[in-house]
């Protein structure tokens, strides 16, 4: 495993990380393993997750819970086949240059934790468990219901046996299960063991930054169910003007869409549970904000105002590049990398939103209205866009999004208040102004 | 090679100063205030009765305070450890801040002064004596402060003392759970004093976090104490040191008692038995905390394990928790030293490697701060301390090549060496290579606004200092979890960040900070304070002496055109001696005749020695 030269035959220390999950079926373990994935990710970590139950389904399609049975010899050699591989292409993408592997599997016996343990640090890869236990059964059979019913494993089967059948399962993974340092003699691992969903948590031996970072993110993680609405504020008369930035008022269809804006929430939530607003400082975003419903929680951050322009703070395209020319062009080169003259880059946007991601996380049932780089940054956090493509989304005025996180992904609808809007898009390497989106260009 | 001399820098232990009698008068002003507002804003229902009774104890104790003729505002401000300014000499970690100051990594502000919609939180620490707390509570406190959270500790022990008198101890009986009524009483009127101000700094004062540093050591205290807070609409946190090691707690207790004359030559570990024991003796009951309804964070054998019993937290106290397993309470070094000088120095792109008078710096560097480190455990071992072999060295530098070339003699004698990109210097923007008359000309909008705020201040595509600050904070979090003592070679913008978060500097004079060239800064950690000394690289070449040459050269306000006629960060050699020492309001003219003072920059020992003893 070479380090990797910096050019000048330099080498520049990396640390590798790989997070194995630990804990019975339906215990939101790939939930944990991809909402790390992705944080990580948008952070521009370089990030991957290993499912070994991937692995064995393509040996085992549709197995029954015979098959999870430690006396199942068949069932027992499979499985530790499936887990060979996924530990097999997980080193081999670490010597790639990968940075943080998750290694999603039950990874329930001491046997195996010890085994992965030992061929990670061979490798000279840091290893830490990170444990989901829950005891609720409500919870486990909630959970079932929601996720693992849709899993490939039971794919066009009927729901009610599909659900025994993995209930039987569960309890033939209960026989052989011992919790992190149950007995005391896995007290020299580093782990974090998450209990009941967050209500005690215990983080043993963590050993460098990166994995108290990694930490730090899951302990802001819960599963309860909840949903996240996204709004621009409605247009602004810069918007009408095609200038960017500023700290203008709303135009005259802006504020219809103020006032539409309460409806669509409420049609949205579906019933009458208050949500909390944030809003940026910025004239138009409060102002749009401003009829939501009085029992709604209001707060104001600095960190949701849209991206500093800099010098270039409340100019149109065509004035950037008549004046700055350079940076015009630079700028569509690598927009996500690009700081504007004496302003921020998208980039600089991800550092400055990441308390915010941290607070959505950790919250329920918040309404964001902000402005359109900013919106596209935590889009692109929670649907899992790129970071060459997410400066370059089209995100339509007058439009509130719903996102609701699941297990395997986030679920996403879209309210139009059918107010027209100018299109503050624009394409790259296009002509410098606002224009309408392309077809490809809608998140 | 340095010796440290006595705090006479230090304008606190010696002068009584004028200006903190004032700050005293006017906050002890906004203390009645504070407290009458309280009781009628929650002076409804059964707030209301809870109240009456205390206003009414409060009548009795006001009498005996006059008495006394302390107020409760001015056992804070009288304790060393609340002084309104200090120079950049000292640890500022304990200095009252003015409301609107920004802190050096703070994102955003808000109306209210809070962040992270938060808030106000009462951390309420819980551990017997020689656990760590002290050091727990201002490491929390200065990486709070960093984030620009507003954070001040309250330390029971300086109301105990304001209470019993200056070096009188508690009655016997104090802690135990049969204590005479005389006793109950006695720390009935100290833990409402404390408790009052920390009400009043929270509630009108815009404070966010009030770390509360006591025992606390039984649930049921703990209890009540969460539900007058919750009264007073302020979250609690419990934060428990709980250690079970016992190699652990004797380290601990031989650090803790090292000053008391009751166990001068005495076996040190015979010592910290008969201290440990000791403490048994005056708290014999401590319960550890299990408490499920309350919010706590149990932290185990100084950070290895934490525990969580997670109520409701929130993202600040999650902060915190990840700060924390990054500490740990182990005493190292930290030393601050220049890059040597490149081919090409006035260029930040060419990225040149070092001159031969750079890598002459290099060796003399090197050899210097091995002998330093040499000479300290001999010096350590003729005052009677153990023999001890030297922690083991770390060195840090940016992945820049004059840092790299600069750490070259390190390699070569076996240290580890390791790389972070994030230490690399400011950018210097549209300003490389300028001089400073053509910044002047060329963006004379700029350097305006610049000159009004050189902290936060960015030059067309360069970046500021807040912007270095806010880049530099994983550095920060790994430079806490660090447990060898530590070199960092970097660029002088770097080291002005670094040291400002462990000396507690305010923005305004973090741009002026002064690293010469031929000064190893040396930061040694205390539980209380950390200290700064200053170790001299003898026999270099004047030429290569000045602060850094390719920054942004521009003059930042505040620094005396006295002692900087060039008027750029670009300062004449004989200037550079004088140091670190140069940020407003400073005693900087004096510093011009003086000759350069010798090694000392703070020393904490005075201040500490009573606190190290503390059994609150």
């Amino acid at each position: 495993m070479a380090p990797r030269a910096n050019g000048i035959g330099v080498q520049v220390e990396d640390t590798k990380i790989c997070v194995v999950m630990v804990g019975l079926p339906a215990r939101g373990k790939s939930f944990i393993a991809q909402k790390a994935q992705r944080y990580l990710q948008w952070l521009s970590i370089d990030a991957q997750t290993f499912n070994v139950g991937n692995y064995r389904r393509t040996e085992a399609p549709h197995p029954s819970a015979d098959f999870f049975d430690l006396g199942n010899a068949e069932g027992e050699k499979r499985r530790r086949a499936a887990a060979e591989a996924a530990m097999h292409d997980m080193l081999d993408w670490f010597r790639k240059g990968g940075v943080i592997g998750i290694l999603d599997a039950t990874n329930s016996t001491k046997e195996r934790r010890k085994w992965v343990l030992d061929t990670c640090t061979k490798e000279g890869i840091e290893v830490l468990f990170v444990e989901s236990k829950c005891d609720d059964e409500s919870m486990i059979m909630a959970n079932i219901r929601d996720v693992k019913l849709t899993s490939p494993d039971y794919a066009g089967q009927d729901p009610e046996q599909a659900a025994q059948d993995f209930h039987a399962r569960i309890k033939n993974y209960e026989k052989v299960y011992k919790s992190l340092d149950e007995d005391g003699d896995e007290n020299d691992y580093t782990y974090l063991k998450i209990m009941d969903v967050g209500s005690q948590v215990i983080i043993n031996r963590i050993r460098d930054y990166l994995q108290s970072r990694v930490v730090y993110y899951l302990m802001n993680l819960h599963i309860r169910p909840r949903s996240v609405w996204l709004s621009r504020h409605g247009e602004s008369l810069y918007n009408l003007d095609g200038r960017i930035g500023g700290d203008a008022d709303l135009s005259t269809r802006g504020h219809q869409y103020a006032q539409k804006l309460p409806e669509l929430v409420r049609d949205s939530v579906g019933e009458d549970r208050p949500l909390t607003v944030w809003t940026s400082t910025l004239k138009r975003t409060i102002s749009t904000a401003r009829f939501l419903p009085e029992n709604y929680n209001q707060l104001q951050w600095k960190a949701l105002d849209e991206l500093d322009a800099g010098v270039c703070d409340g100019m149109t395209y065509q004035e950037i590049k008549d004046v700055y020319p350079e940076d015009f062009v630079q700028r569509d080169e690598d927009k996500y990398n690009y700081r504007y003259r004496g302003g921020e880059s998208y980039r600089d946007v991800v550092i400055r939103l990441e308390p915010i991601i941290m607070e959505l996380e950790r919250s329920e049932d918040i309404i964001i209205v902000t402005h359109q780089a900013i919106l596209r940054c935590i889009y692109a956090y929670f649907m899992k866009k790129d970071q060459s493509a997410s400066p370059w989304m089209n995100v339509p005025l007058h439009t509130l999004i719903k996102l609701t996180p699941r297990a395997y992904g986030t679920e996403e609808q879209r309210f139009s208040a059918d107010i027209p809007a100018v299109s503050t898009w624009r394409g790259k390497g296009s002509t410098a102004k606002h224009e309408n989106p392309t077809a490809g260009a809608s998140i | 090679m340095s010796d440290k001399v006595s705090a006479s820098e230090s304008p606190q232990p010696s002068s009584p100063a004028q200006p903190i009698a004032i700050c005293m008068a006017s906050s002890g002003t906004t203390q009645e205030n504070a407290s009458r507002t309280n009781s009628r804003r929650y002076g409804t229902g059964d707030s209301h009765s809870y109240l009456h009774r205390q206003v009414h104890f409060g009548d009795i104790c006001t009498g005996s305070t006059n008495a006394d003729g302390n107020s409760t505002a001015e056992i804070a401000a009288n304790a060393p450890r609340y002084r309104r300014k200090s120079s950049t000499f000292i640890d500022g970690i304990h200095d009252v801040t003015a409301d609107n100051d920004m802190a050096p990594a703070q994102l955003y502000s808000t109306m209210s002064g809070r962040l992270f919609h938060s808030g106000r939180i009462a951390i309420v620490m819980v551990g017997l004596p020689a656990r760590g707390k002290t050091h727990i509570c201002v490491s929390m406190a200065r990486y709070l402060q960093w984030l620009g959270v507003k954070t001040r500790i309250f330390h029971l022990g300086d109301y105990r003392r304001a209470t019993v008198g200056e070096g009188e101890d508690v009655p016997e009986d104090y802690f135990f759970p049969n204590a005479s009524p005389a006793s109950v009483m006695l720390r009935q009127k100290i833990l409402k004093k404390c408790r009052e101000d920390i009400y009043a700094w929270l509630n009108h004062d815009n404070g966010q976090v009030a770390i509360y540093d006591a025992v606390n050591p039984t649930a049921s205290g703990r209890l009540s104490l969460a539900k007058e807070f919750a009264k007073h609409d302020v979250q609690t946190l419990f934060l428990e040191s709980y250690v079970d090691d016992e190699n652990l707690l004797r380290e601990n207790a031989r650090n803790v008692k090292i000053n008391s004359p009751d166990f001068e030559g005495m076996d040190p570990d015979e010592a910290a038995k008969l201290y440990l024991r000791r403490i048994e003796m005056k708290i014999p009951i401590f319960e550890t905390m299990t408490e499920n309804e309350l919010n706590y964070i149990k932290m185990i054998n100084a950070g290895q394990k934490f525990f969580y019993n997670n109520v409701s937290f929130n993202y600040l106290s999650h902060r915190i928790v990840f700060y924390l397993t990054n500490t740990h309470i182990k005493s190292r070094t930290t030393f601050f030293v220049r890059a040597g000088v490149a081919t090409e120095e006035e260029s930040f792109k060419a990225d040149a490697p070092l001159s031969e008078e750079g890598h002459n710096y290099a060796r003399i560097m090197c050899e210097t701060i091995l002998s330093h480190r040499e000479q300290e455990r001999e010096s350590l071992k003729e005052q009677g301390g153990p023999d001890v072999p030297l922690r083991p060295l770390s060195v840090w530098t940016s992945t820049r090549m004059r840092t790299l070339q600069t750490a070259e003699p390190f390699t070569e004698r076996g240290y580890k060496v390791r790389q972070r990109s994030q230490m690399a210097q400011i950018n210097p923007g549209v300003c490389e290579k300028l001089s400073e008359r053509a910044i002047r000309r060329l963006y004379p909008d700029e350097v305006e606004k610049h000159e009004l705020d050189p902290y936060h201040h960015r030059y067309p595509r360069a970046e500021s200092y807040h912007d270095l600050a806010v880049r530099l904070e994983p550095i920060i979090l790994e430079l806490e979890r660090e447990q060898n003592d530590l070199l960092i070679i970097a660029h002088e913008s770097v080291l002005r960040v670094l040291y400002a978060y462990l000396m507690h500097c305010s923005t305004t004079a973090i741009p002026t900070l002064k690293f010469p060239r031929n000064e190893i800064i040396e930061i040694i950690p205390a539980a209380y304070q950390n200290e700064a000394k200053r170790i001299l690289i003898p026999g270099l070449d004047p030429r290569i002496v000045p602060s850094s040459p390719e920054g942004v050269r521009i003059s930042v306000p505040g620094e005396s055109p006295a002692l900087f006629p060039g008027g750029g960060l670009s300062s004449p050699p004989e200037t550079a001696l004088e140091g670190l020492t140069i940020g407003p309001g400073s005693s900087a003219p004096t510093l011009v005749t003086s000759p350069p003072p010798q090694k000392i920059v703070s020393t904490s020992k005075e201040a500490v020695e009573d606190k190290l003893l503390d059994q609150d």
